[in-house]
């Protein structure tokens, strides 16, 4: 599979669950980014809780957005 | 590579999409991803789209990209919650095709009120590890033979997204507890535990039915999981499904949210 360019992935953890399916993650160097769940995770019915560990993606240009592309195990 | 420049306005800069991959669409702007589209079969032979981009105007070019390209009828499926990504869509031009509501079910039989709930005469439940897998292939083929000539449900039943070989249905055995008669299974309950539980599919042969064996099932899974120390299971409901609506809900299951198919 091809792997997006530009794109910095950091594991997190879900602080919070809002509206509009997205998802406040704080991320291991304790900043908090606003994201929402990609779509191939919602296509297979991946659900993401409070405390959830994850996978973030933010974009280069806005460090503020997230995109959760995995949820650990554990 | 295939590659096919747009121009989102006077004065923007010139977004690239390309074709990076058979089912994979990348939009360039100024050399950053800006993002990225993908399209993939289910196992019932539905193609399946999704885009995941940073801003409406990659969104849209993907979506135009990506819709010359492939053979309709494309489907996706959204958050019912997220109306950003659902209007994207309808820009598309998908609509709406049905609701699946998801919900949060109990395990405590003293919520449930499942407690002490027992199978018809003459049937009993197996639990998931001792199920015989043929017999089990066997339920499971006849019902969805059943459901496929009453209401047609099942080609498009959300549960059914894990890939598997042509013709299996039943990817793991040992997920499945069933309700059995001395000579046959009647009726089967599948649940699988990766972090939290989730009913994914409880089902009971056409002729059996009303008889309380979905609840005799369901009243074993759930009694099963509490036992492990899990407070509650999911599952999703296609929102026509009355009877599944009414069998949840009537064991204390709560809506918590739901998801959207969409067609194009």
């Amino acid at each position: 599979m091809t792997r997006q360019k530009n794109v910095i992935e950091v594991e997190g953890r879900v602080v919070e669950c809002l509206r509009s399916a997205m998802f406040t993650v704080e991320l291991e160097n304790g900043h908090q980014v606003l994201a929402h769940i990609s779509g191939k995770m919602r296509k297979h019915f991946i659900k993401i809780y409070l405390e959830d560990r994850v996978l973030v993606e933010l974009p280069p240009y806005d460090l503020t957005r997230g995109r959760i592309v995995f949820r650990y195990r554990n | 590579m295939d590659k096919k420049p747009f121009t989102s306005g006077p004065g923007e800069n010139a977004m690239t999409i390309t074709r990076v991959a058979d089912r994979q669409w990348h939009a360039l702007d100024d050399d950053l991803v800006a993002g990225c589209g993908y399209a993939e079969h289910r196992p019932d032979g539905r193609l399946f789209v999704g885009i995941d981009a940073w801003h409406d105007a990659a969104f849209d070019r993907l979506a135009e990209a990506m819709l010359a390209e492939l053979p309709a009828p494309l489907y996706t499926v959204v958050d019912e919650a997220d109306v950003e990504l659902t209007a994207a869509w309808r820009r598309a031009g998908f609509t709406v095709r049905r609701r699946e509501c998801e919900y949060a079910v109990p395990t405590d039989p003293r919520v449930t009120g499942l407690d002490g709930v027992q199978p018809p005469a003459g049937v009993t439940i197996v639990p998931a590890g001792q199920v015989d897998e043929t017999l089990l292939r066997a339920v499971d083929r006849a019902i969805r033979d059943e459901v496929e000539a009453a209401v047609g449900w099942w080609q498009s039943m959300p549960a059914e997204v894990i890939p598997r070989p042509a013709g299996d249905t039943v990817v793991d055995p040992s997920k499945y507890a069933v309700a059995a008669a001395p000579d046959r299974y009647l009726g089967l309950v599948r649940v699988v535990r990766v972090i939290r539980p989730r009913v994914g599919l409880v089902a009971v042969r056409a002729g059996e039915q009303r008889r309380g064996i979905a609840r005799a099932l369901l009243a074993h899974a759930l009694g099963t999981l509490h036992r492990s120390g899990y407070d509650a299971a999911w599952t999703e409901v296609q929102e026509s499904n009355r009877a599944a609506s009414a069998l949840f809900e009537g064991i204390g299951a709560r809506p918590v949210g739901g998801n959207l198919e969409l067609v194009r």
